[in-house]
């Protein structure tokens, strides 16, 4: 077993190879990169300053920069060497926990993700654990007393959050509690007298006031799958052949639950576990944009809308690293979890 | 002999299905003696195993419930009894093995646990040490090599047989009165099968249980039982002991089910003698009597009403209106 997720360890360094490889040569061939863009802002700045009649349709960068210019923009990118050579070179600095310099920011790639990355993680795990929360006892319910009033009525609840999207449903509760009943507050990860209070209570209080809303958006939408999982996976067990052999053994039936089919029940929620870590980390940009959140995913989605791509890959680099770990995490949670699985 | 050790009475049993109520069991009654093997015969859906889990409450709910009789046991019902008592009988008493050992056990976790649940659970005050113990006597008991080791395996890593064998070392660590096994070697292969069912006769011998043995194997039933149920469409058609069923069988349904049983006797490559037609489902029976429409000595009686359970010399007993005729054939 040990040795199984050694060479699983092992088996990353590869992957992560392929994942960066692919997304680097796209950033080079993508259309609109960082020198187009350079050139595009001088042309802009020029036009503006009135100086210059040229039509703007008459060559891309001859009106605004020279070609010595542009030559040494890209040696600047490392856009002057081959693909691979360049992308070598990015590689070494990465493993050095070097990710470069954001074309945006002008700061370490590596400050800019560390400022974001607690935000996101902290939605990421309390929207996980809130999920969990709900989800294990809600489904664990549902399937006991299924087809009763509660399981219906709580399956409209499930579906209806599943169904709307979950900006849609952060919007609505922005209206609704932000704007409307003034609860909570519009955004932001915490107020502006975050850095004046005086314990650290209050200080999490405050956290908490800010996230509820953003928390019950991200919620509501990923508690659904989980319950349903729950659910029918408690609902098959319940079924199962030993748990009738755990009632004729004499064991009262909630606990032949508990103890026989709530165990089995959780394989499967397990699963998901590794996968959960990883998507939850990387935030949802579209959430992060409506409450105004400095987030992981946010930072990704303007990187790339800016070509900021020392930052793109850098949140790559992360994200490609947690959903790696994330799925040998999967695995090594199943194999607790169930006995019959031998790794090998 | 004084009380037997349950009694069955006109028990009936329902399902509730999407085509409507169904009955599965109609009038059912028989007894058991201590230290005796009664075998339950017929074929798939005939109501033999609503009839085992009815005994032990143990019906699918809320489909199935049971809607009139009594099972009576050391004196009380158990289908009226509290919950809370029916959990001392079960696996104390009266105990249960199952057809398919496989999934009978719970995947994930190990034969010690699961079989120390159910000392734990009926002797409060046991030690662990003491769990420990009974459990490798037990294990011993029912013929498996290295007990120690066992204990601390999962059932994925024991065959089919060694599981059945688990189940039974289970169903009798709290020593029942009863054992209700429920075609338990039917998904064996047939050298396994012939082991557990020397096993059974062993373990019987020496404890004193009796058995009710639940199979569609008459071959099984030959081997194994002191008296024969023989069970179509939910009721008891024939109730026999052993020699008088298979000289002298009763009811034109048992004499097909022997018929159709090949012997060394016969030429060999012949067709098999069969009983035509299918069992109905439990909406389709016919009125009269349910076995009428696959019936070779069907008159019209048969077809307006239903024949009484009657009981004939030896005890035997018959639900056909011309079992008198037929037997002196």
């Amino acid at each position: 077993m040990t040795q199984y997720f050694i060479r699983r360890l092992l088996l990353i360094v590869p992957t992560f190879i392929g994942i960066t490889v692919l997304v680097f040569v796209i950033t080079r061939f993508v259309p609109g990169g960082p020198i187009e863009r350079m050139i595009a802002e001088v042309q802009q700045a020029s036009m503006q300053a009135g100086g210059s009649m040229q039509s703007a349709g008459s060559g891309v960068g001859a009106a605004t920069l020279d070609e010595d210019q542009i030559r040494e923009l890209e040696k600047y990118y490392g856009f002057d060497k081959p693909v691979l050579v360049s992308y070598w070179e990015w590689l070494l600095k990465v493993v050095q926990f070097d990710l470069g310099t954001s074309s945006r920011y002008s700061e370490p790639v590596w400050d800019t993700i560390k400022e974001r990355l607690p935000v996101s993680a902290f939605y990421g795990i309390v929207t996980m654990l809130i999920t969990y929360f709900i989800s294990i006892p809600l489904g664990y319910y549902k399937a006991v007393k299924h087809n009763s009033h509660f399981d219906h009525a709580s399956s409209v609840v499930v579906f209806i959050g599943y169904a709307i999207p979950s900006y849609v449903v952060g919007i609505i509760l922005l209206v609704v509690f932000a704007s409307n009943l003034e609860w909570f507050p519009m955004g932001g990860f915490y107020g502006d007298e975050f850095e004046d209070m005086e314990s650290i209570w209050q200080q999490i209080g405050d956290i908490f006031y800010h996230a509820a809303l953003p928390l019950l958006a991200y919620v509501a939408g990923s508690f659904a799958v989980m319950t349903f999982m729950m659910k029918n996976a408690l609902m098959d067990n319940l079924a199962a052949d030993y748990v009738r052999t755990a009632i004729a053994k004499g064991i009262p039936f909630r606990q032949a639950i508990t103890r026989h089919a709530m165990r089995n029940s959780l394989i499967p929620i397990a699963t998901h576990f590794g996968n959960n870590i990883s998507v939850i980390i990387g935030g949802s940009f579209l959430i992060e944009k409506i409450f105004n959140i400095d987030g992981l995913g946010l930072l990704g989605y303007e990187s790339i809308v800016e070509r900021d791509y020392p930052i793109v890959l850098g949140v790559l680099v992360i994200s490609a690293i947690l959903q790696l770990l994330g799925n040998i995490l999967s695995d090594i949670c199943v194999a607790v979890v169930d006995p019959r699985v031998q790794f090998r | 002999m004084s009380e037997p050790l349950l009694q069955v009475k006109h028990l009936a049993t329902e399902f509730q299905t999407e085509q409507g109520l169904a009955r599965a069991l109609d009038d059912i009654s028989f007894e058991v003696n201590a230290g005796e093997t009664l075998g339950i015969v017929g074929e798939s859906g005939c109501g033999k195993s609503v009839t085992s889990l009815s005994i032990m409450r143990l019906l699918p709910k809320p489909a199935g419930n049971i809607v009139q009789g009594e099972v009576i046991f050391d004196g009380q019902d158990l289908v009226q009894l509290p919950a809370d008592d029916m959990h001392n009988i079960r696996g104390n008493r009266i105990a249960m093995i199952f057809q398919e050992p496989m999934t009978a056990l719970n995947p994930v976790y190990r034969i010690g646990r699961q079989l120390g649940e159910t000392l734990a659970l009926h002797n409060p005050k046991m030690s662990k040490s003491d769990i420990r113990d009974a459990s490798i006597r037990m294990l011993e008991r029912v013929g498996i090599p290295a007990p120690e080791r066992r204990l601390k395996e999962y059932p994925h890593q024991l065959s089919g047989g060694m599981r059945q064998r688990v189940m039974i070392a289970i169903a009798l660590l709290c020593n029942p009165e009863i054992l209700i096994a429920d075609e338990p070697t039917t998904a064996l292969d047939v050298t396994i099968q012939a082991q557990i069912l020397q096993l059974l006769k062993d373990l019987q011998q020496e404890t004193g249980m009796a058995i009710i043995f639940i199979t569609h194997d008459l071959g099984v039933i030959a081997e194994l039982c002191d008296r024969v149920l023989v069970m179509y469409g939910g009721r008891i058609i024939e109730q026999a002991d052993i020699n008088t069923l298979f000289d002298k069988p009763g009811h034109p349904y048992t004499r097909g089910l022997l018929k159709a049983i090949p012997r060394l006797d016969q030429p060999p490559k012949e067709e098999l003698s069969t009983i035509r037609g299918m069992v109905p489902s439990l909406f389709d029976f016919p009125p009269g009597c349910r076995f009428q429409n696959r019936c070779d000595f069907v008159q019209e009686r048969c077809r307006q009403e239903t024949p009484e359970l009657e009981t004939y010399n030896d005890g035997q007993q018959v639900r056909c209106f011309r079992f008198r005729e037929l037997v002196n054939e």
